[in-house]
């Protein structure tokens, strides 16, 4: 097993060379407003694939309603600029605030429920905030808002700003593990019990882990619906939020920081070619998990991964090699 | 006067409707090795669960150095000083052996001593090496401990335990299964633990063991306190007799 030190020192250079590459894209706008507007996307995807793998794959926190942070940071955005004239960086940081608030409390009410009925419970508060949005006055019931913005962002300015929620997500991931939290979490991810036994504060954890991803998630829904600029209760509080998240966690990988980016890209590309066929797209979406959990359960990156450790290991041993899962 | 380490005082407890411990009460003094038997079912695992939190009890009162435990979450128990292995080996599987211990180290019991004395250089990894060493892993730090074989998992257990620098050590099992040489080393690392003053609660079947290391000794049946005290007088007592040819199966 690599130390969690070199692993950590490893995923940060990759990372930061990446980031600069990326940037300098950006910067450039080498390679056009394609390249910026599918890579915004991708961007955004990477960010809440990534919090979801926390939530579920360390936390053991399989939550179905992480749309509720878009949802709401999505209509704090378009409330903040539209009805009180807003810059809208201060609407993205209310969006942040009222999602952790949000966050806070709930975390009270759904830490305390686990496994199938946390996921369950998640998925029904996000509905129910759907369905307030869909009926309160104050947010134009289900015709929806508009984000105002004086000069509106480009696409390189928000491709930018993806990009550095982006990689400070991953930078996250990358640093968790080797941590002093992420040990205790790593150890709870094992077995719950035998680490609280030994120190660890799982609820306490739990719901460190709950805020972090839920503030994550609201920026990444902020950036989206700034994109966008036109936000309804059924796009803010959409479970096919959820659908992408799993998706992306599960054809990537869950567990590794490189998963979420390659399930991020795939889920993209398909879901561009998905949008031909509406109405079934979530189904193909759905079938396509399946089938890889069934197999290839550990997902693209780990698969990769062990194949060319296997390769290499053949060549200078002659043996086949241990499966093992790290990076 | 010594103060008690642990006192147990009526405890009702168990899993759901089912009762296990039926008013057991019993007292551990401070830097005493305490030897449980008593036939298997009997409670001896639950009673540890429900000193390191895992349960609550229904009815009595738990408390561990002067305090009162009953209110305290499982990792609150262990900062408090109370370290415990689990009789089926629970490594942390998806983390190497020395990552194992660095948990402990950086969460138990320790973690005030730590946060103090790291200015003066002091490192967790020390306390994580020291377990290691002293159970005998120290060449195996850094293979995932899920590839443990079942001696190295039950060493693991108590070198985990270690970590969280205990005040009160709490061993279910650890030499089951092992042979003799191994039980000696088991047994010497504990004779060394009494040396620096920590208590141990050591749940074992092993007779031999018991009476060679234990101070005093508990034999339990049905969740009570059936007889305590110097472990040749218990071995010899005549219910003690009963209840391992009775309702032993081992
Ligand atoms: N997690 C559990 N849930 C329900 N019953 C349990 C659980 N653990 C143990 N028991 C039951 O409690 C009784 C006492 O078990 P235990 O304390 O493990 O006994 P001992 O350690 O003395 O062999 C047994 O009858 C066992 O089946
Ligand atoms: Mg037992």
């Amino acid at each position: 097993m690599m130390p969690a030190g070199d692993r950590t020192k490893k995923g940060l250079i990759v990372t930061g060379v990446l980031f600069m590459v990326l940037f300098v894209i950006g910067i450039t706008g080498i390679g056009g407003s394609n390249v910026l507007r599918y890579g915004f996307r991708i961007l955004l995807y990477i960010t809440i694939g990534e919090m979801w793998n926390l939530l579920s794959g360390y936390a053991g926190l399989t939550s179905l309603g992480q749309q509720a942070f878009i949802g709401l940071s999505g209509y704090a955005l378009a409330v903040a600029t539209t009805k009180y004239g807003l810059f809208y960086p201060l609407g993205i940081v209310a969006g942040l605030v009222i999602s952790l608030g949000a966050a806070f409390v709930l975390s009270f009410l759904l830490l305390r429920i686990e496994g199938m009925y946390f996921s369950i419970t998640t998925w029904v508060v996000a509905e129910a905030l759907g369905t307030l949005f869909m009926s309160l006055m104050y947010v134009n019931r289900g015709a929806g808002m508009t984000v105002s913005a004086e000069p509106y962002p480009r696409i390189g300015t928000l491709y930018l700003m993806a990009l550095v929620l982006c990689f400070a997500s991953m930078i996250t991931m990358i640093l968790l593990p080797g941590s002093e939290f992420g040990l205790g979490v790593r150890a709870m991810r094992d077995d719950v019990q035998a680490a609280e036994s030994l120190g660890v504060n799982v609820k306490r954890s739990r719901r460190i882990i709950y805020l972090v991803a839920a503030g994550f998630t609201a920026l990444a829904g902020s950036l989206f619906f700034l994109n966008k600029g036109t936000i309804y209760p059924e796009s803010g509080f959409d479970i096919g939020w959820t659908i992408s998240m799993v998706f992306i966690v599960i054809i990537g990988g869950s567990g590794t920081v490189a998963g979420p980016v390659a399930g991020a890209v795939i889920y993209v590309f398909l879901s561009e070619i998905l949008a031909h066929y509406p109405g079934w797209s979530n189904m193909i979406l759905g079938a396509i998990a399946i089938l890889m959990i069934l197999f290839c359960p550990q997902g693209v990156i780990p698969a990769i991964g062990a194949a060319v450790r296997n390769s290499a290991k053949r060549r200078r041993k002659g043996s086949d090699g241990c499966r093992e899962l790290d990076y | 006067m010594k103060q008690d380490a642990a006192v147990f005082d009526n405890v009702e407890a168990g899993y759901g409707n089912v009762r296990i411990l039926n008013g057991l009460s019993f007292r551990v003094a401070e830097g005493e090795v305490f030897g449980v038997i008593g036939p298997n079912g009997c409670g001896k695992t639950t009673m540890l669960n429900a000193l390191s939190g895992m349960i609550r009890p229904s009815k009595g009162m738990i408390s561990c150095f002067g305090k009162e435990l009953n209110r305290l979450e499982a990792y609150e128990r262990c900062r408090l000083g109370i370290g415990r292995t689990w009789q089926i080996p629970r490594p942390f599987a998806g983390m190497s052996v020395y990552e194992n211990t660095l948990a402990a180290a950086v969460h138990g019991a320790g973690r005030k001593n730590l946060l103090r004395d790291r200015r003066s250089g002091r490192k967790e990894s020390d306390t994580a090496l020291k377990a290691l060493e002293e159970t005998g892993l120290a060449e195996k730090k850094d293979m995932p401990s899920g590839e443990l074989t079942l001696l190295d998992r039950k060493r693991l257990e108590v070198a985990r335990a270690m970590a969280s620098e205990p005040r009160l050590l709490l061993l279910d099992e650890v030499a089951a299964g092992l042979t003799e040489a191994e039980t000696t080393q088991i047994t010497d690392l504990v004779a060394g633990l009494k040396e620096k003053h920590y208590t141990v609660i050591w749940i074992e079947h092993n007779i031999e063991t018991m009476m060679k290391a234990t101070d005093r000794l508990m034999c339990m049946s049905e969740g009570r306190n059936v007889l305590t005290g110097d472990p040749a007088e218990v071995m010899a007592s005549e219910t003690v007799e009963r209840l391992y040819l009775g309702a032993d199966d081992e």
